[in-house]
């Protein structure tokens, strides 16, 4: 393995992985991806890998989603199949006095090209006939849909491989510092140099920030999720808390916890989780459960990506969001606008971590 | 032993499979399992737990001993949604519920 890259991008989940292949389309750069352990043992791995768009809010953050979920179908075409469906979302609501929310919501949601409808209890049933009948309403996009996490993150990898960008996996990053106007990567396994680097670091993103003396702030939210054995085409849509998977498998769960970094599954949330499920879908009651997993969301404090060049270091930039998996093929495209050309065709000055006043102490 | 030896019934992985994944640089059961579904299935690598143990063993030249086994999670045995549903109202929140509230952004996709 060399010892000096063009761009060496810290962590190899959806976001990373993106990231390289992107940067790897160019073959303009020399590229190295180092991870501390293997692509998808994260947040990238622990997901039900929605394709979310319709209800992203405020409008300008449900646009950035649509642009990024938009690109799909050109992804799948060049890195291969990854199970990449566009199944249309339905978020339901429960309470007919939820509707004039949802009305706002469809109306803000236009004025950038969201198509969000507003569905009325039959409207929803007749999409999709499994949901309960206590439903009062939902709102609806053909925009939304999933994907499989596994094969995306592993044809990212694979395809940025092809294209000469190295990785190196269960490779911890111990210190970052700068020599000579270049990156000094310190990991388990030796050094490395670089001209640019990128944070890509997901959960990880505060430590990894702290190398650098920069402060990242997010939050690490836990997430619980139930998995049914594969059962016959139930769920035809995305439904904001559920999908079915292509091998038939039901995913539940959406919920919240700020208990660090911490994936065990507790009894009181897979418990609610499946109280969930069945309010959602009756008939849900008599699937068997296989497995529960739990995973760590990326969580930045004001909720929305940090993306872009990190203030006071040259060089230096990072791409740290919850979302990542709708996010990832925009966030891939763009970072490589921005590390290639040095300018990006959407603006990214919302998104920078300079928002947060945080202090650098090297440069 | 052929390549196209099954290791994983319930998912239908063969040796062949378990070996590229090692070959793209997985060297841990979790981190095959999530590229392979190699015991994702209804039983849960009790079946193929210690066979890909022992592939992995011979590919990377690990000691058997230094190799976990997957990680292990309720329920230990397939369980009925029913059961496990508490009777009272769910404390999962709701994607709609989170959209509705202006400038809220907190609904992931992910988990």
């Amino acid at each position: 393995m060399k010892k000096s890259y063009d761009v060496i991008v810290i962590g190899s989940g959806v976001v990373g992985s993106s990231i390289a292949y992107h940067l790897s389309e160019s073959k303009s750069k020399e590229i190295l991806t180092i991870d501390k352990d293997f692509p998808l043992s994260g947040t990238s791995g622990s997901t039900q890998a929605w394709v979310w768009v319709h209800n992203k809010t405020p409008a300008w953050y449900g646009e950035l989603n649509m642009y990024s979920a938009e690109l799909y179908p050109f992804l799948e075409r060049k890195i291969g199949d990854v199970e990449y469906k566009r199944t249309g979302g339905i978020a339901p609501f429960f309470s007919e006095s939820d509707r004039e929310n949802a009305l706002r919501l469809a109306e803000k949601q236009a004025e950038v090209g969201i198509k969000v409808e507003v569905l009325s209890r039959d409207e929803v049933l007749e999409k999709e006939p499994a949901l309960s009948h206590n439903i009062a309403g939902a709102t609806y996009s053909n925009i939304d849909g999933n994907v499989n996490p596994f094969r995306l993150i592993e044809l990212y990898v694979r395809a940025a491989r092809k294209n000469g960008a190295e990785f190196s996996f269960y490779n911890q990053v111990i210190d970052i510092s700068k020599e000579n106007g270049m990156f000094k990567v310190t990991t388990q396994d030796g050094e490395y140099f670089s001209n640019q680097l990128v944070l890509a670091g997901g959960p990880w993103s505060k430590s990894m920030g702290k190398l650098l003396g920069v402060d990242v702030p997010i939050k690490q939210v836990r997430g619980q999720i139930i998995v049914t054995e594969p059962l016959s085409p139930l769920l035809t849509h995305t439904i904001g808390g559920m999908r079915q998977a292509d091998n038939g498998e039901v995913l539940v769960g959406y919920s919240k916890e700020e208990v660090g970094y911490d994936r065990r599954s507790t009894l009181d949330i897979i418990q609610d989780t499946a109280r969930m499920a069945i309010d959602f879908v009756p008939a849900l009651e008599k699937a068997n459960v296989v497995r529960c997993f739990s995973g760590i969301r990326v969580m930045p404090e004001d909720g929305f990506p940090i993306l872009g060049e990190i203030p006071g270091i040259e060089n230096g930039y990072i791409a740290a969001m919850h979302s990542g998996i709708t996010l990832s093929p925009l966030v891939g495209t763009l970072m490589t606008e921005l590390l290639v050309d040095g300018e990006t065709s959407i603006d990214l000055e919302r998104y920078s971590l300079k928002r947060f006043n945080t202090i650098q102490s090297i440069g | 032993m052929d390549k196209s030896t099954i290791v994983c019934r319930c998912e239908e992985i063969n040796i062949d499979e378990i070996e590229s994944a090692i070959n793209m640089g997985a060297h841990t059961f979790n981190d095959i399992k999530r590229l392979t579904r190699c015991g994702m299935g209804p039983c849960q690598a009790k079946f193929c737990m210690n066979l890909v143990r022992k592939i992995i063993s011979e590919k990377t030249g690990q000691s058997l001993k230094d190799i976990k086994p997957p990680r292990m999670r309720v329920p230990l045995g397939v369980t009925r949604m029913s059961a496990l549903a508490s009777n009272k109202a769910s404390s999962v929140a709701s994607v709609f519920g989170e959209s509705a509230e202006e400038g809220e952004t907190d609904h992931e996709e992910e988990l």
